[in-house]
């Protein structure tokens, strides 16, 4: 059964049936959201099913779109978090990625700024590792790019976007080592993104992020992971029942191979280690679960298959 | 809204020159700084790095009054101020309560303020000043420069007499060639610092 990733939007009213149509169909919400009158879901179902789904929502008012992005969790990295870089262009990446279903954390690094001061820390180097994907938000300046960039990229594991004021070939000239994406003529602006050129570059963002990310979903793909983490979500909610009281909007954010779990390492990681998936099978035994840097948290990396040679 | 009478942004890469000049006009009419800034000259040069901004003054002597930001309307013992702007609503108020006491003034909403047996007529209520704000175009100015300025350039050095202005910044001690660059974009404008 292939998974593909959807937005529902719809109206409050009678919505539970959505909800219980794709849980039975076998597929996962992994967020609902419900504002005002009208509720949204990001969602896991089956491929097969999604004109069903687009069927029984229509008369309910209800709007089924693709979301490449649903599942992931995107690091958008900005240079610090002064009024130089903030709240454009920073936010306004940060914030179309989410209406395109991803999880975004907005990373404002502590000395990411200049050209020869510029550097990060292992702190900043290990929580961007923990994300899916990496965008760089980077000034205006060339010769800055050039310089600092082989020093903020050391360490870093994950795919990474470049964004930044030169163009395109420009940066693919000057960014060394060579990243994942480059999108051109996106560097530091004081103005809200709304013309619709700039939203046309925002598009080319998405589009390029989604493109790092389908090229590591394949990668993914030939190695399959033990365990879905969408369904691993479930598992937990119904394991460790004190997610349910946890206030953050995702407590439990679902990433491309691992998931993020937002109750604290020290008292609760046994409970997940030991929560059953099926026929005595642990998460303990297909994932490792790792004290995150992001606060207290947990970090759950599901091991592919062969590494456990478990599928469920 | 007055324009600038000169506007340039002079840089070593084309299209960070671009960029830059979008952002310093951004910044300028963000901070309302295009009612003060009479020319300016940007010069950047990320080599090196260095950050020049040289320009002149216009001069601003508008001080506020009730008048300008409110309209006065007397009736019976009361005399009602509806509010235009209110950007310096809170320094009104204040001028208002040292003047005639808390007692007699009153805010019943956002946009109205009303004053009660004061003694003074409308006119002369419409004559009080409430503001300067040259008082503070130093610190507003600087602080748009700032923002303009690339944010790793944290070495600074800035000139602010009452006509012109030379705001300096790098990566690296500021050196004495400095101020011969400025003098230099100075003379670009036709202006002597």
């Amino acid at each position: 059964m292939i998974l593909v990733p959807i937005t529902y939007k719809g109206g409050v009213y009678r919505h539970n049936e959505i909800i219980d149509l794709i849980e039975d169909l076998g597929g996962y919400i992994v967020q609902k959201h419900m504002i005002a009158q009208e509720v949204v879901l990001q969602c896991f179902v089956p491929k097969d099913d999604v004109e069903l789904i687009r069927a029984i929502g229509k008369p309910l008012a209800g709007e089924v779109t693709d979301s490449p992005l649903v599942g992931t969790e995107i690091a958008v990295v900005s240079m610090s978090l002064e009024i130089h870089h903030l709240p454009h262009p920073s936010c306004d990446i940060a914030e179309y990625v989410r209406r395109l279903g991803a999880k975004s954390n907005m990373i404002g690094m502590a000395r990411g700024v200049g050209k020869r001061i510029a550097g990060i820390n292992d702190e900043e180097r290990d929580v961007i590792n923990e994300h899916d994907i990496a965008v760089f938000l980077l000034g205006n300046f060339e010769t800055c790019i050039e310089k600092k960039m082989p020093v903020l990229l050391r360490g870093i594991e994950v795919p990474v976007v470049v964004c930044g004021g030169p163009d395109k070939e420009a940066l693919e000239r000057i960014v060394k080592p060579r990243v994942d994406g480059y999108v051109g003529n996106v560097g530091r602006f004081m103005h809200r993104t709304k013309e619709s050129e700039e939203l046309e570059k925002l598009d080319e963002i998405i589009d390029e992020i989604t493109r790092v990310l389908s090229k590591r979903r394949e990668e993914i793909a030939k190695d399959p992971l033990s365990v879905a983490p969408a369904r691993l979500m479930d598992i937990i909610r119904e394991k460790v029942p004190e997610i349910q009281y946890v206030t953050s909007p995702t407590p439990l954010t679902v990433q491309m191979a691992g998931l993020r779990v937002k109750l604290p390492y020290d008292t609760y990681a046994d409970a997940v280690r030991k929560a059953e998936i099926e026929d005595g099978i642990t998460i303990g035994e297909i994932a490792d679960i790792e004290p995150s840097r992001m606060r207290d948290y947990i970090i759950v990396r599901v091991k592919p298959f062969s590494e456990t040679n478990i599928v469920v | 809204m007055q324009a600038i009478e000169y506007f340039e942004v002079e840089c070593t890469e084309k299209a960070g020159g671009e960029n830059y000049k979008q952002i310093a006009n951004d910044v300028l009419l963000d901070h309302n700084m295009l009612r003060v800034v009479h020319k300016i000259h940007i010069y950047i040069d990320p080599k090196v790095p260095i950050f020049v901004a040289v320009g002149t003054l216009k001069k601003v002597t508008t001080i506020v009054k009730v008048g300008d930001i409110a309209n006065v309307n007397p009736l019976e013992g009361k005399i009602t101020l509806a509010i235009s702007d209110e950007t310096y609503l809170s320094q009104m108020l204040k001028v208002f309560w040292d003047r005639f006491g808390k007692d007699h003034v009153e805010q019943p909403d956002r946009f109205t303020v009303v004053l009660y047996n004061v003694p003074a007529t409308a006119a002369e209520i419409e004559e009080i000043k409430i503001a300067d704000p040259s008082q503070s175009l130093y610190k507003d100015l600087v602080y748009a420069l700032r923002c303009i300025c690339p944010e790793g350039f944290r070495v600074r050095s800035e000139d602010f007499g009452a006509e012109k202005f030379s705001f300096v910044a790098s990566e690296d001690l500021l050196t004495e060639p400095v101020l011969a660059l400025v003098k230099e974009k100075f003379a670009l404008m036709g202006e002597t610092p």
